[in-house]
């Protein structure tokens, strides 16, 4: 019993340790750059996003912080979240900057390391177009208000007296506001240009300045990284004088916003495409995230799952307390908390206690500790659902406890576990889906972000909807020909 | 005068605050068949399952063959007492009433499956003797069958051979033939009494007197947890000295009455 435990536990080691290997294939490191992670939305255009023709990440945050690595001699990698997670993510160091249109103010100064601004911009407020009676931010109070909730926009609606709607970047905040699930939003005047412009909606329109909400943004890193902050500063100035600032800048929006009164912005928008295109371009990124990183996120998961739940299962049945009893509690925990927030603890508070795992790994590690969980329970009582005279048969002809379990109990217990540890495998294909949150760009980040950024959201969420679809009609047909396989003998 | 090959005695086993057993005796020399006979109830599973460890008696001692266990002064627990269990158990193979194959093996996977696997030994050779053995029941051409796909008849014939392969000191049936609809019961008493005239040491639990008359040259009579009767056929069955085996015996051949 004891090895059996043992085994399964280094086969879980071994699986951990090739999905590190995984996760960890970044490009080998040229000489002593030190390689720099940047963290940013990918979902905010003009200032980040995916281009739709190549899918290249791009904007002029992107352009002006791989201008700044240049001149500072960093080697950058891009981490893309949703704009709340961005913050913790720095927090955790699961990235090392965030440059997403970071609005400098005392709070945000107080706490984290900013760079010298590199935009200058001005907040708006955007309302339904039928809506004529709100032009400054005093007509906003008591008004529901659209916002990503840690974003600087956010802290002036609420200033202003607003109650916050918590949405997950402007393209969503935009959505909300069109269905008339909010009032309001307050955001910055390009990037409501540039929503404008590339959905081509007639049914919001700007309605009037933030007053008093010139605004400078910067490149945000953690306190204690004052080296990096110094060589970004430097990096700037450089960039500032001999004019790439201003040559991004007016690339994007025909004006200059690294400098105050650099002219009034404009933004083009990536308009013009209809539902099916966007969906006829994303098919392809959005299967390949699947294939790449949903399905071995699955795969690997649950097989680390089941051994763990096999060790867990066999120690809950154990006659010890010792071993039963843990068993138990683990169930317990796993079954009685949600999943999303098993991912939140591994990924983001295990590394307060210096367990800093790369994310694909927290991923393995989170999904496969509920599988354990569930699989678990199933394993149980389909081991206890083997008939005692074939554990005494066995014993009587010779047979050991691992023999025993092995060639009697097991064989005949998948028959029974087989379509419950279905379900588990179908549940864990479309749970995955959570692991967006912990900054894996899986699937659903994957459509999210495109919807996001074309604003085509209904389409694109069918489109990803349908592929789920198919992968797990596809393992059900793998089940019932497992179980026909399996029948053979009854 | 040679030692009897199964030798048991005072094996007492309490169930909760049932007393089963209240010292068991009895001795059985190689080669002989002795029949187990009693009321239901009366113990004599949990006598065979003693001999098999699949139940631990409290107290009293099992020798067969020369492994020998005092369960009085047997360890709690420890690899001493594992190693002194898997000794003892390795001396029988045991027939169920319910023959419990394994439902997942073929006809031959079910006979090989201990000496292959238990008992390490090469598959060439333990394949032979399996169909060997699988013949010797009267099975040679159902190697290939899954259990489901045999009679009760066969199954239980399967069973035997399945406890003959691991090469017992004693074979152990339980009832082997109180399962089976009236007309299969021939068919696999006919192989235990092959048993007995090859030379096996065999102990059977049966309700078929007239089987037992026939095989046996040991008949036990246990009631209460003892064995209140024993000797050959002719004197426990032909003419019964207990009350309660004359008893035991009216009930079982005339069941009607
Ligand atoms: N595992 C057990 N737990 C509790 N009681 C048992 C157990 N096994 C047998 N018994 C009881 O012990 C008694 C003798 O059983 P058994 O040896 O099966 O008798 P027999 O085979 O002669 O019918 C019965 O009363 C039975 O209920
Ligand atoms: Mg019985």
């Amino acid at each position: 019993m004891r090895r059996l435990l043992v085994r399964s536990l280094a086969a879980v080691v071994v699986a951990l340790a090739v999905t590190a290997g995984l996760g960890a294939a970044s490009p080998a490191s040229a000489a002593d750059e030190p390689v720099v992670v940047v963290g940013t939305e990918g979902t905010y255009p003009p200032f980040t996003f995916h281009d739709p023709d190549t899918d290249d990440l791009t904007g002029y945050d992107i352009e002006v912080v791989k201008a700044v690595a240049k001149e500072a001699g960093w080697r950058l990698t891009f981490v893309e979240s949703s704009f709340d997670s961005l913050f913790v993510a720095l927090d955790s160091q699961r990235i090392d900057v965030i440059a997403n249109q970071i609005s400098i103010n005392p709070e945000r100064e107080a706490k984290y390391g900013l760079s010298t601004p590199y935009t200058y911009s001005r907040g708006v407020i955007v309302t339904p177009s039928d809506v004529d009676d709100i032009t400054t931010l005093k007509d906003i109070k008591g008004l529901r208000a659209a916002q990503s909730t840690t974003s600087n926009w956010a802290g002036v609606a609420k200033e202003a007296g607003a109650k916050i709607e918590a949405v997950d970047g402007l393209s969503q905040a935009a959505k909300v506001l069109e269905q008339g699930r909010a009032d309001v939003i307050v955001n910055d005047n390009i990037a409501i240009l540039d929503y404008l412009a590339t959905s081509g909606t007639k049914k919001i329109k700007i309605a009037g300045e933030a007053e008093g909400q010139q605004t400078q943004q910067a490149l945000m890193f953690r306190k204690a990284d004052s080296q990096l902050k110094e060589q970004a500063d430097a990096a700037l100035q450089t960039l500032r004088d001999d004019g790439t600032l201003k040559r991004i800048s007016e690339d994007y929006f025909k004006a200059d916003v690294s400098i105050e009164d650099g002219g009034e912005a404009q933004a083009e928008g990536r308009a013009g495409r209809s539902a099916l295109d966007v969906v006829k371009d994303q098919a392809w990124p959005v299967l390949k995230a699947l294939v790449k990183v949903t399905i071995p996120l699955t795969a690997i998961s649950f097989v680390v799952g089941l051994a763990l739940a096999l060790g867990v299962a066999l120690a809950r049945i154990s006659p010890r307390r010792l071993l039963s009893v843990p068993a138990g509690v683990f169930i317990s925990i796993v079954r009685g908390t949600p999943l999303l927030l098993q991912l939140a603890i591994v990924f983001y508070g295990l590394p307060e206690i210096g367990l800093n795992f790369d994310r694909y790994v927290a991923a393995v590690l989170a999904f496969s500790i509920n599988i354990a969980g569930y699989a678990a329970e199933i394993i149980r009582s389909a081991i206890l659902a083997v008939p005692k005279g074939q554990t005494e048969a066995a014993r009587t002809i010779g047979l050991d406890y691992r023999q025993t379990l092995r060639r009697v109990v097991l064989p005949q217990a998948l028959r029974t576990a087989v379509p419950p540890l279905s379900n588990s495998l179908l549940s864990l294909v479309k749970d995955t889906s959570l692991a967006s949150t912990i900054l894996v760009v899986e699937a659903f980040r994957v459509t999210l972000n495109a919807a996001n950024e074309s604003t085509e959201y209904l389409a694109l969420l069918i489109l990803l909807g349908f592929y789920y679809w198919v992968v797990c009609w596809i393992l059900s047909i793998g089940q019932r020909r497992l179980e026909t396989r399996l029948d053979r003998y009854v | 005068m040679t030692t009897p090959l199964v030798r048991v005695s005072g094996l007492t086993k309490t169930f909760g605050d049932t007393a089963v057993l209240k010292g068991v005796d009895f001795e059985a020399a190689a080669g002989t068949s002795t029949v187990l006979l009693g009321p239901s109830g009366s113990g004599k599973t949990t006598v065979l399952r003693s001999l098999d460890t699949l139940e631990i008696p409290d107290a009293g001692v099992v020798g067969i063959g020369d492994v020998e266990v005092d369960f009085g002064t047997l360890p709690a627990q420890g690899r001493d007492r594992e190693a002194r269990l898997r000794a003892l158990r390795a001396q029988s193979g045991i027939v169920f009433q319910q023959h419990h194959l394994f439902p997942h093996k073929t006809a031959l996977e079910n006979i090989i499956e201990g000496p292959l696997v238990a008992q390490r030994r090469p598959r060439d050779e333990v394949v032979a003797e399996g169909r060997a053995l699988l013949a010797q029941v009267g099975l040679e051409d159902r190697e290939d069958s899954y259990p489901s796909q045999l009679s009760g008849g066969q199954q239980q014939r399967v069973g035997i051979a399945r406890a003959l392969a691991i090469k017992p000191r004693v074979v152990l049936f339980d009832e082997p033939t109180s399962a089976l609809d009236p007309e299969l019961v021939g068919e696999v008493l006919a192989v235990i009494k092959d048993l007995a005239t090859q030379g096996w040491t065999t102990l059977i639990v049966t309700h078929e007197i007239r089987f037992a008359e026939q095989v046996a040259d040991q008949v036990l009579f246990l009631d209460g947890g003892v064995v209140v009767e024993h000797g050959p056929p002719a004197q426990v069955i032909g003419d019964p000295q207990q009350e309660r085996t004359r008893t035991f015996l009216r009930r079982v051949l005339h069941p009607g009455a």
